[in-house]
């Protein structure tokens, strides 16, 4: 099975591009293994407890993905700067199972395993 | 992959993307061969001389010259559209015209922008 890897840096709502991910990965998921790295403000998007008013949830979104097979991990450094903090296993109590806090040196393991890779940042 | 190219449009303070993408690019460093490309606003991140002491973060042209194997190539347009030329610049860049730019990310395997 191909691997495709997406990378984010946009928190969800400001742009598109957390949903557009979502449906990517939602597709892809039947045909590629799907590598899911959250930068920057874009580990925003898997915390609980999200209640958009006019969007879709993002974190219940990307909760899905990971419960469909999607490996997603955040950047440590990202998460620790904006409050989530990763226990020594990547679980996090702001993140759903499935989804880990892990080092930044996670992005280059899965770019070098991919045979494609997408990045949607602004 | 064997090869990344990370492209730097945005100015190298006001917003956390230039140390994002260096720091990205950094890990990759040994695993991958890595390419960053200064263009846009990203140009100003070639200057040499950097003082961001005021600012409080981490002055990105030293960071440039921590990562002496990262190869990072700035678009010359976008230097001289800015009223940048080539003196002063950090000492690990490399000035590319358009052909230079396209060539180099066509044998990259993967383009990331952050």
């Amino acid at each position: 099975m191909k691997t495709l890897t997406i990378i984010l840096a946009d928190g969800p709502y400001i742009s598109e591009y957390a949903h557009i991910a979502f449906k990517i990965a939602d597709a892809a998921l039947k045909r590629y293994h799907v590598n899911i790295f959250l930068y920057l403000d874009a580990v925003h998007i898997p915390r609980l407890g999200q209640n958009p008013a006019f969007f879709a949830d993002e974190g219940e979104l990307f909760k899905d993905l990971a419960e469909r097979g999607a490996v997603i991990r955040a950047c440590s450094r990202c998460a620790a700067a904006r409050g989530y903090i990763g226990k020594e296993d990547g679980t996090s109590q702001d993140y759903p199972d499935g989804i880990k806090i892990t080092s930044l040196y996670d992005l280059p393991e899965m770019i070098s395993g991919s045979d494609r890779v997408i990045a949607l940042c602004r | 992959m064997r090869s990344v190219f990370y492209l730097l449009d945005s100015a190298p303070y006001g917003s956390e993307k230039a140390f994002g993408l260096l720091n990205a690019a950094a890990t990759s460093l040994g695993e991958m061969e890595v390419t960053v490309k200064l263009c846009g606003d990203g140009a100003y991140l070639a200057l040499g001389d950097q003082d961001s002491k005021g600012l409080g973060v981490p002055n990105l042209a030293e960071i440039l010259r921590a990562y002496r194997e990262m190869r990072v190539i700035a678009h010359e347009p976008s230097l001289l559209n800015r009223g940048i030329f080539f003196e002063g610049l950090v000492e690990t860049v490399e000035l590319v015209d358009e052909e230079s730019f396209l060539e180099a990310m066509e044998g990259s395997d993967c383009l990331i922008l952050i």
